[in-house]
């Protein structure tokens, strides 16, 4: 059981800085419930970064009081990386859009999963670039019409949590705006874990997809039971494979591997050898 | 004839131990106090094929790779062939070469007809060692005697290369050399080329690019992360061994982009950080490096320059990514530029940069190029405590909420927080952003804010001290440079100047901000301006242009690279031009 806290005490992570979203966008419900989950872990402001690329999404961290950036268009992820490896005592939270992560971004998914850094990325999916006011997203279904898809999208869209589990992601939730007690209990959960976590969240564009999306979303929802093991890959291939246009709620899969900074103080031991090097006596690897 | 200053040429294939035998010379020249400068050249294959090595040695300072061969040893002639205007002979170079397949007509450069011919039966002497890899071994023995290169030093240095192996390799090696040794003695080998040497104190080898990780490492680099490409890679593979000593971590990251961003979260997050790369992988970074200079980020990216654009000539050098360095990002990106002109500089430049970026809180840019980054070089033994070790300003005592990460300075530095620091949370962000860092978008926030960034710059170049100026105060005809041409630039000046010449040049260390009170200081004391470049378009004219009042009547040697600038051809065009 968790320490019972003050239900306002979230509300110190949250900036004075009033959000660019609009009004019902389901961004709103991610902020709180981050906010909520770093209240309920307790994470101190000052050790925790939250890092994001560009888009709607992106702008998350100034909403927030710990130390963010909201830097370039697909990069969070190697910033993030970059963060958290030379500096393993920040808690780092990476967060964006499915355009950021998976379009010009999704080269870098399949490296920080290889390389199993510990941080959580949020990937605030709603099908639709909305920042640059509604093009076609690698998630916006088929035959969707925006502006890039004037007669329909004729691209498949990415099914974001299978290719995570191709990767093979140590840490695969998902969570919707539709039910932010949910999302804040899988974001929890994610940053909990010791390795890569990835939680998808459902957040709707009441602007360019319609307030239809959270009807969608909360019809389609389908909440792991209790009696479903996250650790059985082939369960979780089989609940993605599924294709029933149903969105799993709860942790999808999850294994132990170790973190990338476990194998960073491996190999450090190793190249030391219980040795202490000085920096001039490195001259002596130019001496003949 | 007696010289104290010797060029020497190898030529083989692949397994004839070209590369090996030329490291060795460079090793032995070190251990014992003279001073060289090696390269090495290969065929297009990723093993065995053609490969040369050229190495000057001499017992004064060595500025440039000299002048044409005094000695050719060639293994075989088909692959000398395969290096033209690489090894070039004149009629007193003396040739050492295997007697079996020796030409009617050889087919030197020029068609010159060497000094004197040494032709050695190769095969016999290799049967003898019992080794048949001991080739190159051989070939130096013959070669210590034939030109009384320093045969104690060699026997040292083959000691150091093989005495960590199984004994028998070491002593086959030992053996080899004797071979070769008394081959010459027996036969009466003696060219009347004499290397006359003195031994003194031992001096330090590296490569530049071995320099410039080793000056990161000082300056307290912590984080590097890279993608392999040629000929930066050295960079990363050092680090990857060095760094984790220190507690510091190398990541090999997945492209160009991510090594950059990489090194961006880590300086983020207060550590020194540090990417290596060439022209390709500077294009694709670009959009990252506009970003840290906006988010006021201090990180070192190197670009050790090659042939381009695109793929180019990967393993030769070229000085034609100078404006790439300093005007690729798009919007007014206010970084720094320097660059190292030769391996020792490489070190001194590797802590520089790294000062510059914590100093200014920018993005420091290293260019360096395939000549420094890939040559050995003998140097004083790098002194990690020469140049002190500058780090960011921070914030003292930060209050949440009151904490203005980007507030407006005389400088236009302000104190940078990073996570840890309690009360100095703030975002970081490309998007403009007012001294608070939230987001704003007006002409009147973004003026202020270009203005803060820029006037960092005004105080660098007033503030940075280090340039080279060598030669007469007044000149007939000054010389501007940069990065690796200074070395044959240097030789030029220094022969021009005992010659009777009146020569001046200038190398900036700081490209960017351009330093153009000494410029242009430099441009009024000469009485003929001479530019000399690697580039066809000539980017270093035309940058200096941007800044700075160039006279009319300029001497301009441009090429593009691939080549390097030989000393005398430097003087001739000053000599043809006065």
């Amino acid at each position: 059981m968790t320490e019972v806290r003050d239900p306002a005490s979230f509300k110190k992570y949250i900036s004075p800085l009033k959000p660019i979203w609009c009004p019902g966008c389901g961004d709103y419900a991610v902020l709180t419930s981050l906010a909520k989950a770093f209240a309920e872990l307790n994470l101190p402001t000052d050790s925790t970064a939250v890092i994001t690329g560009i888009g709607c999404s992106s702008r998350l961290p100034g909403y927030l009081n710990t130390y963010g950036f909201n830097s370039i268009h697909g990069r969070a992820i190697p910033i993030a990386t970059g963060l958290k490896v030379s500096r393993p005592d920040v808690n780092v939270i990476v967060a964006g859009g499915d355009g950021d992560m998976f379009a010009i971004g999704g080269g870098h998914m399949a490296h920080v999963v290889r390389r199993n850094v510990d941080m959580t990325l949020l990937v605030m999916d709603n099908n639709i670039y909305g920042l640059t006011k509604g093009q076609a997203s690698p998630t916006t279904p088929l035959g969707t019409k925006t502006l890039t898809s004037a007669y329909g999208s004729i691209s498949t869209p990415i099914n974001t949590l299978r290719v995570m589990l191709g990767y093979n992601c140590s840490f695969i939730a998902q969570a919707s705006s539709t039910d932010p007690v949910h999302m804040t209990k899988m974001i929890v959960e994610a940053i909990k874990h010791p390795g890569f976590s990835y939680v998808n969240l459902l957040s709707p564009c009441v602007t360019y997809r319609g307030k239809e999306q959270y009807q969608m979303i909360k019809e389609g929802s389908i909440y792991l039971e209790a009696g479903y093991d996250p650790s059985d890959g082939i369960a979780a291939w089989k609940l993605l494979n599924a294709n029933d246009g149903k969105y799993p709620m709860g942790v999808i899969y999850k294994d132990t591997r170790p973190a990338y900074g476990t194998k960073v103080d491996e190999l450090r031991n190793a190249a030391t050898t219980g040795k202490e090097f000085k920096i001039e006596d490195e001259v002596k690897l130019f001496q003949p | 004839m007696n010289t104290k200053d010797i060029v020497i040429g190898m030529v083989g294939s692949g397994g004839d131990g070209i590369v090996a035998a030329s490291d060795i010379l460079a090793t032995t020249a070190a251990s014992e106090g003279l001073h060289c400068m090696q390269f090495k050249s290969f065929g297009p294959q990723i093993r065995g094929g053609e490969s040369s090595g050229i190495i000057r040695i001499a017992d004064h300072p060595v500025y440039s790779q000299g002048e044409k061969l005094d000695v050719l040893m060639a293994f075989n002639w088909v692959d000398y062939q395969k290096f033209p205007g690489e090894l070039n002979c004149k009629s007193e170079t003396v040739v050492v070469t295997d007697e079996i397949g020796f030409p009617d007509v050889l087919p030197l450069n020029d068609g010159v007809k060497p000094a004197e011919i040494f032709k050695i039966p190769f095969e016999a002497l290799v049967k003898e060692s019992g080794n048949p890899k001991a080739k190159n071994i051989i070939a130096l023995g013959l070669l210590s005697e034939i030109f009384n290169l320093p045969k104690d030093g060699l026997k040292k240095s083959i000691q150091r290369k093989f005495g960590k192996k199984k004994a028998e390799i070491l002593e086959g090696n030992l053996k080899a050399i004797d071979i070769g040794i008394n081959y010459a003695v027996s036969n009466k080998l003696k060219s009347k080329l004499q290397f006359a040497f003195t031994p003194s104190k031992p001096h330090c080898v590296a490569n530049g690019n071995d320099a410039i990780a080793y000056g990161a490492l000082v300056a307290g680099c912590r984080f590097f992360a890279s993608y392999p490409i040629t000929p930066a890679s050295e960079i990363m593979e050092w680090m990857g061994k060095e760094l984790p000593k220190f507690g510091g971590t190398m990541v090999q990251a997945e492209d160009e982009i991510s090594a950059v961003c990489m090194v961006t979260g880590a300086s983020f997050g207060g550590v020194k950080a540090m990417t290596a790369t060439s022209g390709p992988g500077v294009s694709l970074k670009v959009e990252a490096i506009g970003l840290g200079t906006i988010a006021e980020l201090p990180y070192v990216v190197v670009n050790v320059q090659r042939g381009g654009p695109a793929t180019g000539i990967p393993t030769k050098s070229e000085q034609a990514d100078l404006m790439q360095a300093v005007y690729a990002m798009h919007g007014d990106a206010p970084h720094a530029v320097m660059a190292p002109a030769d391996v020792e500089d490489c070190f001194e430049v590797g802590i520089r940069a790294f000062n510059t970026a914590e100093t200014y809180q920018m993005p420091v840019i290293i260019l360096s190029d395939q000549f420094i980054g890939h040559r050995k070089e003998t140097v004083s033994c790098f002194d990690a405590h020469k140049i002190p070790i500058v780090s960011r300003k921070t914030p003292k005592d930060p209050r949440q909420g009151e904490y203005k990460r980007f507030a407006l300075t005389d400088n236009g530095v302000s104190p940078m927080s990073y996570p840890g620091i309690k009360g100095g949370e703030y975002t970081c962000s490309g998007i403009e952003h007012n001294e608070a860092g939230y987001p704003v978008s007006t002409h009147g926030e973004h003026e202020k804010m270009s203005e803060k960034r820029a006037r960092k710059l005004d105080v660098l170049a007033r503030d940075y001290k280090f340039i080279r100026r060598y030669g007469v105060a007044k000149p007939d005809v000054g010389i501007l440079a940069w990065g690796s041409t200074k070395g044959a630039v240097r030789e030029a000046v220094e022969l021009g100047n005992s010659q009777g010449l009146k020569l001046a040049a200038l190398v900036p260390q700081l490209i960017y901000p351009l330093q153009v009170k000494e410029v242009e200081e430099f441009i009024k004391s000469c009485k003929k301006l001479m530019i000399v470049e690697m580039s066809y378009s000539g980017q270093f004219k035309n940058y200096l242009g941007g800044f700075c009042r160039l006279p009319e009547n300029i001497i301009h040697l441009k090429s593009s690279g691939g080549r390097q600038f030989e000393t005398g051809e430097i003087l001739n065009m000053i000599k043809g031009n006065l």
